[in-house]
């Protein structure tokens, strides 16, 4: 349970027990403003009872045709605030908004295979392994160099589940662009 | 032709390639002196290679030549030019200049717009936005109208006229929102705010009305629908409150939601005041919805808390109608959530404040602290124990179990702060079991998180006790003290080794090393936490400066730099996004960003991190004749800071970062507090290092009447300053001082110079540590942490000072430089026979007098059973905390080392 809105650039002030968990990069200032800035119903915080951010959701629509989609840029719960199903709540404003508002065809993301709570939770939420990504992370001295696993989930608009048969083998980052 | 001609400058300038760049426009300039695009290439080159007045100078002769502007690469180059200056003055006048020739342009007006909007020039702003809606009379220039009015009324400094302002921003949306030009939730966004600025709820209400042609967008943003019931809330419309709210409830949980049906449902109960049935009636069918939520699956977390609001509500509203029946009392309900989301870690964030506001009587409240009511407590106190000793049993069961545990816990630390308990023995009960199940048991060997909660909440204990037993003004209990800093750094080291994903533990253990003046490890582990950005600014205060006031200048002026230039980059980030929200017709983000620009444009932490290097720089530069030079010729005076503007700085800095348990305004209980080595950077602070380099400016070119006027302003802001400042910052102040004094009595006489340079020498010598000090017997080991090396570095820095005027006196062959140098130069003499003698200490023999005075002895203190267990279950974190300390004294050392034997007289 927490308040789900809009995140706000005053936010970045109050982030930290969130970005210092290890798994969370902490950005230059100007990716969360663009995000702000571009997408601003994709970008939403959560927040607990007593006013402090439990965690948030970068997100962005981008492609054409057929490969036009949501994409979830970053998702983080501080560690106090795991195991409540915020992460699900917080997905679900973007599938609603990608959905409803920006009419897509599916929603992605990326993620680490060692975050392996991550992946089980995408799983339960419907998404499936797309494809892998060669090298994706690369590693900064805290996390190593990793693949990335590209999950897909398909909206309604995608009424065959185009969007979401898997590939067979590994990409690189180039193809990755939209 | 001109874009071939002007090819290789714009490829050079492309590499980066500045000067190339300015030889190509040379070239170009030689074969045709009038050329003008490469006369205003060449101002952008001279800008960026630091020639502002050429730059500027041949700028203003390009824009008053007729038409020159209108040349795509002129007008360019120059916008360029007055970007890179940070003039937008320059560059709205290069646009206007345009403009006069291309009329039909409609860039140009954008450009203008964009720029005044970007640079917070309120009136241009809204000028442009009205001259480029006048001339091209699209839908989104509209908006740009009312949004320019909009932040005009509420971000422009100085006498305006908002309420205009806000009235005819007011006029020209409900006009678009006639005319259908509303037709998104950005638009509406607009409306609602400058409809809020005014206060108009009603208004708002309408705009959000369910039958607008809006309503399909609006239902489907949950900001808005949360909004309008609100206003429902503010309007007195409790019944439409309670319905709106209960709609979304049915299919959302959203707190805020939550909070405001108890809100509305609490109002409707106040307004049938006089009719019992009426307000049980609204009583129970909030009940009934709270239940029936709370058993939809997923939900019954948000729904219990509500219940608890309810409670709460009640409680202060006074209400005595009948309310047992459905909703318990506020206590009651607290521990029915507490019995129910114990296992969540969250619980006891969510729960903290009800626990306060219950047992804290409002009514007999005084300035200073609220009053407590003591049969809350006990009442809490009962129920707690009622259920610890089961939740402890039960801690190995499970991850839940333990996390069961770890919340009670919390609570049985705020119950103990909220009586004021003050004897430390009650706050270490109990500690060696949580140290058991954190740092031994099978969970802390799976890394469970509940275990290392459990760490941490040890270590606030003991931190909590070891201040009450041997606080820090009491010198005869300072042996103690550093021993117990030890201890508990043994144990957050233990928790880091088994879970460095704690952030937390790292928190605490960077606070706990630098009160051991410890810098080296505390920044290997505030570098692991990998701090960066807008970190920056929020974090920064818990290590920047602390280098400097160590002895490790060079580090310490890296994060200075590091947070400096964050600074700049948000200079530029930040109006590139406000043009692009303009751009993107993203409007409600325009307050939001401009009040983020605002707060990081007078940050605090931008302030002090300016300060700490241009410290840190001095004592760099200090090795140097040179940097009497710099002092002479630097603009000090634009550095000092006015009453209001201190005023105006915003403490962006996060104090609540540390997982307090409990509320910010417990000083006394607050760990934050009371770990601090020093006290947190303040505006007196800020003031004092802003007056310094003018002192020492004053004194390198040798005004006495600027330099006796600024060390009066300097003593004054001390004298104000209290104990805001610390003794190490007084002292510096008081070295600045008696340089300041050594040139006023030797120019005018007043005294005899001698004394006042044996004062200063005495200022210095008594930082430097003699043998006997810089090789501690065991029994004096706590005053190496606790005063030495802090002594030893603030009398490096004023020794740095005191070179930069003894070279300022020679220059001017001011009398008593003689004196002054022999003087400095026997004191130099000194520290580099001493110093030596510290690090060599620090490098041989420091771990095992840490190991015979805090590890191996018999003393008792009071965590000496935390230290046994320590020393004979987890060696290898002892180990880790003796070679953190010893190689952190042996790195302040050497730093200070260095710095004495190059800086040469």
């Amino acid at each position: 349970m927490a308040t789900i809105r809009r995140f706000k650039a005053m936010d970045l002030f109050t982030v930290n027990n969130i970005n210092l968990d290890k798994y969370t990069e902490t950005y230059p200032l100007g990716f969360y403003l663009s995000y702000m800035s571009q997408w601003p119903d994709l970008f939403s915080a959560a927040e607990s009872a007593g006013g402090r951010l439990m965690g948030y959701m970068m997100g962005k629509v981008e492609g054409k045709g057929e490969l036009w989609h949501g994409h979830v840029t970053a998702l983080t719960v501080a560690p106090e605030c795991r195991r409540l199903g915020l992460a699900r709540g917080l997905m679900r404003f973007l599938e609603d908004a990608s959905e409803k508002t920006y009419d897509c065809y599916f929603v992605d993301l990326f993620v680490r295979p060692s975050n392996k709570v991550a992946v089980r939770m995408y799983e339960t939420l419907g998404y499936i392994l797309y494809r892998q990504v060669i090298d994706y992370y690369m590693g900064n001295g805290v996390m190593p160099t990793e693949y990335a696993y590209d999950m897909r989930r398909a909206l309604p608009r995608d009424v065959g589940g185009k969007s979401v048969v898997p590939l067979k083998h590994p990409v690189s980052i180039e193809e990755t662009f939209f | 032709m001109e874009q071939r001609q002007l090819r290789p400058v714009y490829d050079a300038l492309n590499i980066d390639n500045v000067k190339q760049a300015l030889k190509e426009c040379d070239r170009l300039l030689r074969k045709n002196p009038n050329h003008l695009s490469a006369h205003a290439l060449k101002a952008y080159a001279l800008a960026r290679l630091g020639d502002t007045d050429d730059a500027l100078e041949i700028g203003e002769k390009i824009l008053k030549l007729s038409k020159s502007a209108a040349n795509l690469h002129v007008r360019q180059a120059l916008v360029l030019t007055y970007k890179f200056l940070r003039r937008p003055a320059e560059v709205i006048a290069v646009y206007n200049a345009a403009q006069k020739h291309l009329p039909d342009d409609e860039s140009i007006y954008t450009s203008i717009f964009l720029t005044a909007a970007s640079n917070e020039m309120f009136s241009e702003q809204h000028q442009a936005a009205v001259a480029v809606n006048k001339a091209f009379k699209r839908e989104k220039y509209t908006w740009w109208i009312v949004v320019s009015l909009l932040v005009q009324s509420q971000f422009e400094k100085g006498p305006g006229n908002a309420q205009l302002q806000l009235t005819l921003a007011q006029r020209m949306a409900e006009k678009a929102l006639q005319d259908h030009h509303v037709t998104n939730t950005e638009h509406l966004r607009v409306l609602l705010l400058v409809l809020d600025a005014q206060g108009n709820h009603e208004a708002m209400l309408s705009a959000l009305s369910l039958n607008s042609p809006m309503a399909q967008q609006i239902a489907n943003d949950p900001d808005l629908v949360t909004q309008r019931i609100d206003l429902l809330v503010k309007t007195r419309s409790f019944k439409e409150a309670i319905d709106a709210a209960a709609q979304t409830l049915d299919t959302r949980d959203n707190w805020i939601d939550y909070k405001l049906y108890i809100e509305a449902a609490v109002g409707a109960i106040k307004q049938f005041a006089g009719d019992p049935d009426a307000q049980q009636q609204v009583l129970s069918d909030t009940c009934e919805r709270l239940t029936k939520w709370s058993h939809t699956r997923g939900r019954a977390r948000g729904a219990q808390l509500a219940t608890v609001e309810l409670a709460a509500k009640i409680d202060v509203s006074g209400f005595s109608v009948g309310h047992e029946s459905c909703v318990r009392s506020l206590g009651d309900q607290i521990w029915a959530y507490v019995d129910s989301f114990q296992n969540k870690a969250i619980c006891y964030s969510d729960i903290m404040q009800y626990f306060v506001d219950n047992v804290r009587e409002a009514a007999e409240a005084t300035d200073s602290s609220p009053a407590i009511s003591t049969a809350l407590l006990d009442f809490h106190s009962d129920q707690l124990s009622q259920r610890i000793q089961q939740v402890r049993q039960n801690a190995d069961n499970s991850e839940d179990s333990a996390q069961a545990w770890v919340n009670m816990e919390k609570i049985r630390y705020l119950l103990q702060a909220l009586r004021g308990d003050d004897d430390p023995e009650k706050w270490i009960a109990g500690v060696d079991s949580f140290l058991k199940f954190g740092l031994d048991s099978k969970n802390a060997k799976a890394k469970q998180a509940a275990s290392s909660d459990m760490v941490l909440l040890a270590c606030q204990r003991l931190i909590q006790a070891m201040f009450l037993a041997y606080p820090r003004d009491q010198q005869k209990t300072h042996g103690l003290l550093t021993r117990a800093v030890f201890t508990i750094l043994c144990v957050l080291e233990e928790g880091i080794r088994l879970n460095g994903e704690n952030f937390l533990l790292k928190l605490y253990a960077i606070r706990l090393y630098l009160c051991l003046s410890c810098y080296s490890r505390a920044r290997t582990l505030y570098d692991s936490l990998d701090i960066k950005h807008i970190q920056n600014d929020t974090l920064g205060y818990f290590i920047v400066g602390q280098g400097l006031a160590l002895g490790c200048f060079i580090p310490d002026l890296e994060l200075s730099y590091q947070g400096v230039s964050f600074y700049d980059t948000a200079y530029v980030t930040i109006p590139h996004e406000l043009e692009s929200a303009y751009k993107n017709g993203t409007y409600s983000n325009v307050p939001d960003f401009l009040e983020f620009n605002d707060n990081l444009k007078n940050s605090f932490q931008r302030q002090v991190s300016h300060r700490c290097a241009l410290r840190n720089e001095t004592i760099e530069q200090g090795r140097s004749k040179d940097v009497v030079e710099v002092l002479e010729t630097t603009d000090t005076q634009s550095i000092e800071l006015t009453d209001s503007v201190l005023a105006s700085l915003h403490d962006n800095r996060d104090f609540k970062v540390m997982g307090l348990l409990t509320p910010l305004d417990m000083a006394q209980w607050n760990l934050e507090i009371l770990t601090r080595p020093t006290p947190v950077h303040s505006a007196h602070w800020i003031r004092v290092f802003s007056f310094l380099p003018q002192v020492m400016h004053y004194v390198a070119v040798v005004d006495v009447e600027a330099l006796e006027a600024k060390k009066g302003q300097l003593l004054s802001t001390v004298a104000e300053a209290g104990d805001s400042l610390s003794v190490y910052d007084k002292k510096i102040v008081q070295g600045i001082c008696c340089i300041a004094d050594i040139y006023t009595c030797s120019l005018e006489k007043t005294s005899s110079v001698d004394e006042k340079i044996d004062e200063l020498v005495k200022i210095i010598d008594t930082g430097i540590p003699d043998e006997e000090t810089a090789d501690p017997k065991p029994t004096d080991l706590c005053k190496l942490p606790l005063s030495t090396i802090r002594d030893l570095a603030v009398v490096t820095e004023i020794f740095t000072y005191a070179v930069c005027a003894k070279h300022s006196a020679s220059r001017h062959n001011l009398p008593f430089s003689n004196a002054f140098g022999f003087a400095l130069t026997q004191l130099r003499k000194k520290a580099l026979r001493c110093i030596p003698a510290l690090k060599s200490w620090s490098n041989k023999s420091a771990r095992s007098a840490i190991s015979d005075s805090w590890v191996d002895t018999d003393q008792p203190m009071l965590l000496s059973d935390i230290s046994h267990i320590m020393r004979t279950k987890h060696k290898q974190a002892l180990d880790t905390v003796v070679k953190g300390c010893a190689d952190s004294w042996l790195k302040s050392a050497k730093g200070v080392l260095a710095h004495w034997e190059q800086c040469s007289l």
